[in-house]
């Protein structure tokens, strides 16, 4: 159990996007420094959690990630667990256009359920490695995102560029942002008493 | 990922033969308060209140398998099958006509491996139980898939539904990672395409992940003991077959648990909640208490039949059970992931919101062997004789409250 420096506050972060883009992998290199060959990682079923500690200026923030199966089907589920977020990423494929462009489906879905003003977004390209297979450029992918008023950054999780740059921005415009209702920073977990019928009420 | 659990050149190896254990206690107990009496005797006494006092052996699991049964911790190779066990299969299975109710009940226990083919293919409703009846019904159910095959794939990949394809293609390759069976890449494309056909052909639900998963036991208990590189073409395009047509049979049952929204893992694991509420209320509340919402951990036990958290060899033992229960991949499913769930309640009892939901996510079956299987399937049908059938127990105990 961390129990120093004291969290100042814990933050919900969740991960959406096409099936494949490498979401988990981003996240196990986030929380574990480690990255799976792509024929050792299971497609993500349902949604997984994980919690990671992360020190900005002296301060310490706890997230709490999850990572969402990114097919159409699930969507019923995953759609639960946008309450109470304050970061969201989306992620796309850099060699696939097709995670691009169904970028706009994902932020639709996102102003569906989350309230504008109380969440950072992010868009992220991720396999930055395979330079060869890319399919949208940079210059795109920053364009979109500025129209669409969010962070940008491009990573790769398998050679680990940008991945923990893209938490340290996101955590901190979120740490900045005035209008973000921040859970206590104690360690247990705090339910938000207004949401807790129904699944995925933990407001954490 | 429990998928990272084991890896095997040959993944049955593992499965010990069956051992007469409590599974056979159980199963051959009729009535439900001896059922329960047989497995209570080293209960112990739970201070809080429970619905009623059968059900309260649940709070305090037996003994782990693995310490009655000296055998059960030393893995490969396994101990030899029961020759009463195998000459009973192999009579049942050469009779004229196969009695399918014997076949169930001796199948409920574990089913030897040399036999497990043609078993789950006469308890799937694949092969006729007149054995006159079998080889032809075989041969057309074969030709039937080699000509749908044949069709759809003839114009090549670009004539394909391009979302489903996709799916699929990205998914093949990341199914159970941990078996060379597998991965092997002729499998894969096999694999490609027995998913895309049967997708096509139930649209109202598609291809969904993790129905991938449920294809994997029938070709590893399909093409046996075989290495895939000496398979020719042809067994293995029946093969193929085979696997599709009992994939069918599986998901006919539990279609619902991958139409939109799916209502089948919804309802499911409500009955889940109210179940394991049931049985070991304090642990239910405690879960409630740390803010744990059973969707969170057990949509993925449903919609994978816990082929994620057990490896494929204990999911081929588990299956001969569901093969052998009236709906055995949704009724008796649910009993299973309550007595999954139970099995780690001490556990679970002293875990917050986050560390449970991690234990959840990665529950520690690693080390599982067929006895621990056995025990679970045993446990999940002691719940299965108090419980089902009987809402009334809830309804009056929620009206007391």
């Amino acid at each position: 159990m961390d129990t120093l420096p004291e969290i100042a506050a814990t933050f919900k972060i969740l991960l959406i996007g096409d099936s494949n883009v490498g979401k988990s992998s981003i996240l196990l290199r986030f929380t574990d420094d480690h990255f799976l060959p792509p024929d050792e990682a299971s497609a993500t079923i349902g949604v997984d959690f994980k919690v990671k500690m992360l020190d900005l200026d002296d301060t310490r923030y706890k997230l709490t990630l999850w990572d969402t199966a990114g097919q159409e089907r699930f969507r019923t589920l995953t759609s639960s667990y946008y309450r109470g977020a304050q970061g969201v990423i989306l992620v796309y494929d850099v060699c696939s256009r097709e995670s691009f462009d169904h970028l706009d489906e994902w932020f639709e879905e996102l102003s569906t359920y989350c309230t504008k003003d109380e969440v950072v977004k992010m868009v992220i390209g991720n396999k930055i490695d395979k330079e060869a297979e890319r399919a949208v450029s940079r210059k795109e992918g920053a364009e979109y995102a500025r129209k669409h008023q969010t962070l940008f950054l491009e990573c790769s999780a398998k050679t680990k560029i940008g991945v923990q740059q893209a938490m340290e921005e996101l955590v901190s415009k979120i740490a900045e942002s005035p209008t973000i209702r921040r859970s206590p920073g104690r360690n247990t977990v705090t339910v938000d008493e207004s949401v807790s019928s129904g699944y995925g009420g933990c407001g954490c | 990922m429990a998928s990272s659990n084991v890896r095997q050149s040959s993944f049955w190896k593992r499965t010990p033969a069956f051992t007469p254990s409590r599974v056979e206690l159980v199963y051959s107990s009729t009535a439900h308060t001896d059922t329960a009496a047989d497995l209570a005797p080293k209960a112990k006494q739970q201070p809080a209140a429970a619905p009623e006092p059968a059900a309260e052996p649940a709070t305090e699991p037996e003994p782990r398998t693995a310490d009655l049964n000296p055998l059960a911790a030393a893995g490969p190779p396994s101990p030899p099958v029961s020759s009463t066990l195998e000459d009973k299969f192999q009579a049942l299975l050469s009779s004229p006509h196969v009695d399918l109710e014997q076949l169930k009940k001796l199948s409920w226990k574990g089913i030897p491996s040399r036999h497990r083919r043609t078993a789950w293919q006469l308890l799937m409703g694949y092969l006729p139980l007149n054995g006159s009846r079998r080889a032809a019904t075989v041969a057309r159910k074969r030709k039937e898939y080699a000509d749908w095959t044949a069709q759809t794939f003839q114009r090549g990949e670009a004539s394909l539904d391009r979302q489903v394809w996709h799916q699929i293609r990205i998914d093949v390759p990341r199914t159970r990672p941990d078996s060379p069976v597998i991965q092997h890449v002729r499998v894969q494309r096999s694999l490609e395409r027995a998913l895309y056909c049967w997708a096509v052909r139930h649209p109202a639900s598609g291809y969904v992940q993790g129905i991938n998963d449920l294809l994997t036991p029938f070709y590893c208990v399909f093409l046996g003991e075989a290495e895939v590189d000496s398979v020719s073409d042809q067994a293995l395009a029946e093969t193929e077959a085979d696997a599709f047509w009992c994939l069918t049979r599986l998901l006919d049952g539990i279609q619902d648990n991958y139409t939109h929204a799916q209502p089948g893992i919804q309802r499911q694991v409500v009955k889940l909640r109210e179940l394991v509420s049931r049985i070991n209320r304090p642990l239910a509340d405690h879960l409630s208490a740390e803010g744990i919402e059973f969707i969170q951990f057990a949509f993925r036990w449903i919609n994978c039949l816990l082929m994620r958290e057990v490896s494929l060899a204990n999911t081929v033992r588990m299956w001969d059970t569901y093969l052998a229960e009236p709906d055995g991949f949704s009724t008796f499913h649910i009993y299973v992931c309550a007595a999954f769930l139970l099995r780690w309640a001490a556990e679970l009892m002293q875990l917050d919101f986050q560390k449970a939901i991690l234990f959840l996510q990665n529950p520690p079956t690693a080390a599982w062997t067929t006895q621990d299987i056995e025990l679970l399937l045993a446990e999940a049908y002691m719940y299965k004789c108090l419980y089902h059938d009987s809402p009334s127990h809830y309804a009056a105990t929620a009206t007391r409250r």
